[in-house]
């Protein structure tokens, strides 16, 4: 138990570290689920591995002092008191993390719904009479897509083309939900923020390889990109610089060179990173229920 | 400048996406389309038959207005609903970046050097 109940906690950080190359060299499709596959694997490990620590404070609890003591049996103590106490302050925090996406999940959700209002729920497209240039897609069953009419105006009709085929990649392969399921990854282990930004930009670039194959043109769909940006730049002249500046230049970038390559051996490697954190906690649970059932017959 | 060209491919879109297609094309502009307009628009091989067919499931949802300015067979569409939708999500907007922050947007900011890129790239036909 002492050191398999550390592991998932650092593991995190080599998911961390190789997240942003195998983002650039893997096809966006396969790295965007592999690597949610194993922050999610890794954030529930490490979660467990906190709620292990923090089990240790049971020998603290009155009833088990009192079995014990009528049996005369010294309690085990795994690990140092101060670090099962640090362990359950931050299972409190991470509660409070989890609950803060979920919220704004929810909160986010009931918006694209209103948005909906009006319009014939078997129509695909929903359009915003707004003069500010938007797009985004609505997940649900079906899912919709919005677009303003300045983002339909400011682009060629093979341009608008690729929108709505990049909007309808995300409502396809469920975007939304890997996007849920990662950002609930990094509300539960903050080493897995940066898995979260490398995620979010694979999603919009495995839009972009969809939309490009499904117009069959990847240099129409690097021009409906750069021409949907400056018209965003032209509507938001004073908007506040954002992590994600650079993104669609990369994304452009990307769409001007061959797709990257389906390398199914990488996507297995990030999985198998993803699994030993969830082996390790497992190690470690077993390590910890022998200790206490060797303590306490009656547990 | 009609999206005609080797890219279209009608054959592989399915009925709704078509329609999502039309109605997108009679967003972009200004003008009343007739379906002929709407086909040149388009492009892509699509039938003129098609494409009529198209307006007149987007007639039947209410989605677009036919016969306006006194236009025999144009086709406009039709604003209340999108009037609201914009409403809505303006409002959102307003509130605060929170809401839309979670949504995957189609693009996002640009810095000025990235800009002029951009321009580069769209040439000449940039806006």
């Amino acid at each position: 138990m002492r050191i398999d109940v550390y592991v998932p906690l650092v593991l995190a950080l080599l998911l961390t570290s190789i997240a942003p190359g195998v983002g650039r060299r893997v096809s966006p499709g396969l790295a965007a689920r592999v690597l949610v596959t194993a922050a999610t694997l890794t954030a529930a490990a490490s979660t467990w591995a906190l709620l292990l620590l923090g089990a240790t404070l049971i020998d603290q609890a009155p009833a088990v002092i009192a079995e014990a003591g009528e049996e005369g049996r010294v309690l085990p103590e795994p690990v140092p008191e101060t670090v099962a106490v640090l362990a359950v302050a931050a299972l409190a925090v991470i509660a409070h993390r989890l609950l803060h996406v979920l919220r704004a999940r929810i909160a986010t959700r009931r918006l694209l719904l209103r948005l909906c209002e009006g319009h014939p729920p078997d129509s695909e497209l929903v359009v915003a009479a707004s003069p500010a240039p938007h797009a985004f897609a609505i997940p649900g069953r079906p899912g919709r897509i919005l677009v303003t009419a300045a983002m339909l105006g400011a682009l060629e009709p093979a341009e608008r083309r690729v929108l709505l085929a990049h909007e309808r990649a995300h409502l396809t392969h469920r975007h939304a939900a890997l996007s849920t399921a990662v950002s609930l990854a990094a509300a539960a282990n903050p080493l897995l923020v940066p898995v979260r930004e490398t995620v979010a930009f694979l999603l919009e670039r495995w839009a972009d390889e969809e939309a490009a194959s499904a117009v069959g043109d990847r240099r129409t769909t690097a021009r409906a990109l750069a021409r949907a940006a400056l018209a965003s730049r032209r509507a938001r002249p004073g908007c506040a610089l954002h992590f994600s500046e650079h993104a669609v230049t990369r994304r452009i970038a990307a769409l001007q060179t061959a797709p990257p390559p389906v390398m199914r051996s990488v996507g297995a490697a990030v999985l198998a990173l993803g699994a030993l954190p969830a082996l390790g906690a497992a190690d470690a649970t077993s390590d910890l229920l022998h200790l206490l059932a060797g303590t306490l017959p009656g547990l | 400048m009609a999206g005609t060209g080797p890219h279209g491919r009608a054959e592989r879109r399915s009925a709704g996406e078509l329609e999502s297609e039309v109605l997108a094309t009679l967003w972009a502009t200004a003008d009343a389309l007739t379906p002929a307009e709407i086909q040149a628009e388009i492009g892509g091989g699509l039938a003129y038959n098609t494409v009529h067919t198209i307006l007149k499931r987007l007639y039947d949802k209410g989605l677009v207005l036919r016969d306006v300015d006194g236009r025999r067979g144009a086709y406009r569409p039709a604003k209340d609903a999108a009037q609201l939708t914009a409403e809505a999500m303006h409002e959102a907007l307003d509130r605060g970046p929170d809401p839309i922050a979670a949504l995957q947007q189609f693009v996002t900011g640009l810095s000025r050097q990235e800009e002029a890129a951009l321009r580069d790239l769209l040439g000449g036909s940039g806006p």
